[in-house]
């Protein structure tokens, strides 16, 4: 990867640590400050996160397509719904912490109101947290706030389900950017025949061909196939236009 | 660590071990496809982090309290809603310091509409929503969890 696109990659990052050294350089307490402030939600991210690596990868290989799709999916109804609500209510951590789980149960067919609720509820519903509520706010309180908020969730997953089309998101969890074209190092033995047919696309480094850039959705498709059927090793593999 | 995310620990312990005597391979497979995915979004969780402590610094919790006892009902509830959605205050601070308020006599209104965008609406989190699900899809959220909020808040007030 080159410097600009891992540059790219990370702009918030590098925007954060910019605002972050400017802070030192003027303001050296405060910023120490912050730095101790963040502190316990990086605490909070280490003990979280591992577990939800786990949890996505369980998904991944163990539950089928066909049992999100039917449990999940748009066809899932009331009881796909209830059973959202209790995904993400026996949550554990942050917002952010639920993305990778609904993203990954959006690309195996759930629906878009399911996915909000898991979202939403896994944010404001968590055991803990409820039983904390209670005792410092009281019981009515809890209670009355969590009735509502179940109906507002129930509310917005019908809204937004109607509103968006799973087409219009960003669902797929491939990293697109790189795979769908690519030269298998392991088989090329350097000829560079396909530098020559489409110098835009291939490159040669180290006697390798490597893909250099990946063409505009749609371009060269045709030149693409050609120099996969060109190579003698049959080292060019091409996984179909996937940022469609 | 609570012993809620302890328990979480535990079952997904036993799940990936099972998982790796079931099948090595497909579970590799599988791994490689969520780290691709994770280690996407792990920059931004931890630029979002670092956000976090930087607004926690610059408006620090206590500061809240000045919103939520203004005489003004309305106006406090709009403002402690947008100071919820904006801050992520950690909901063991966010309980004591909101019911210490509500104690003394203070409207709930503003106190429920704040508690509510606090874990609802995410302003920090939105450029990793926005990538993750689609520009509409996290402004649709945000924009319905910040006036469900506030209708909860209004509800609430009449209720109780």
């Amino acid at each position: 990867m080159s410097a600009i696109q891992i540059m790219k990659k990370n702009r918030l990052l590098i925007i954060v640590g910019v605002v972050y050294a400017t802070l030192f350089a003027t303001y050296p307490q405060q910023a120490s400050k912050a730095v101790s402030n963040s502190v316990y939600y990086l605490v909070e991210m280490f003990e979280v996160l591992p577990v939800i690596f786990i949890l996505t990868v369980i998904i991944e290989a163990w539950i089928p397509k066909e049992v999100i799709i039917k449990r999940f999916g748009e066809k899932s109804g009331f009881m796909g719904n209830m059973l959202s609500l209790m995904l993400g209510s026996i949550s554990a951590g942050p917002i952010y912490a639920a993305f990778p789980i609904s993203k990954m149960l959006l690309s195996k067919g759930a629906s878009v109101a399911n996915v909000v609720i898991v979202l939403s509820s896994w944010a404001v519903i968590k055991v803990p947290m409820l039983a904390n509520e209670a005792k410092f706010l009281g019981v009515q309180f809890m209670a009355v706030r969590w009735i509502l908020t179940v109906v507002a969730i129930f509310l917005m997953a019908y809204i937004i389900g109607r509103l968006i089309k799973k087409e219009n998101m960003t669902v797929s969890i491939e990293d697109h950017e790189k795979e769908w074209l690519e030269v298998k190092k392991e088989y090329c033995i350097g000829c560079g025949i396909c530098v020559k047919l489409l110098p835009d696309v291939y490159e040669l480094n180290q006697n390798k061909a490597q893909v250099k850039a990946l063409p505009v959705k749609g371009k060269y498709i045709e030149a693409i196939q050609q120099s996969i059927e060109k190579c003698p090793t049959k080292a060019i593999t091409f996984y179909g236009d996937k940022t469609t | 660590m609570d012993i809620f995310t302890m328990s979480f620990w535990g079952v997904s312990l036993i799940l990936i071990v099972s998982s790796f005597i079931k099948s090595k391979r497909k579970t590799f497979e599988a791994m490689k496809k969520t780290k691709r995915m994770m280690g996407n979004m792990l920059g931004e969780i931890i630029a979002i982090i670092f956000i976090i402590g930087l607004v926690l610094t610059l408006i620090p919790p206590e500061s809240i309290k000045s919103v939520l006892g203004s005489s003004n009902t309305i106006l406090a509830t709009i403002v402690a809603a947008v100071a919820g959605s904006v801050t992520l205050i950690p909901a063991f601070l966010a309980f004591p310091l909101v019911g210490s308020f509500v104690d003394v006599g203070a409207s709930i209104v503003p106190a429920v509409a704040f508690l509510t965008t606090l874990t609802m609406v995410g302003v920090v989190t939105f450029p990793l929503e926005k990538k993750e699900f689609g520009f509409k899809f996290a402004m649709t959220r945000n924009v319905l969890s910040f006036v469900a909020a506030l209708f909860i808040a209004m509800v609430m007030g009449v209720i109780l």
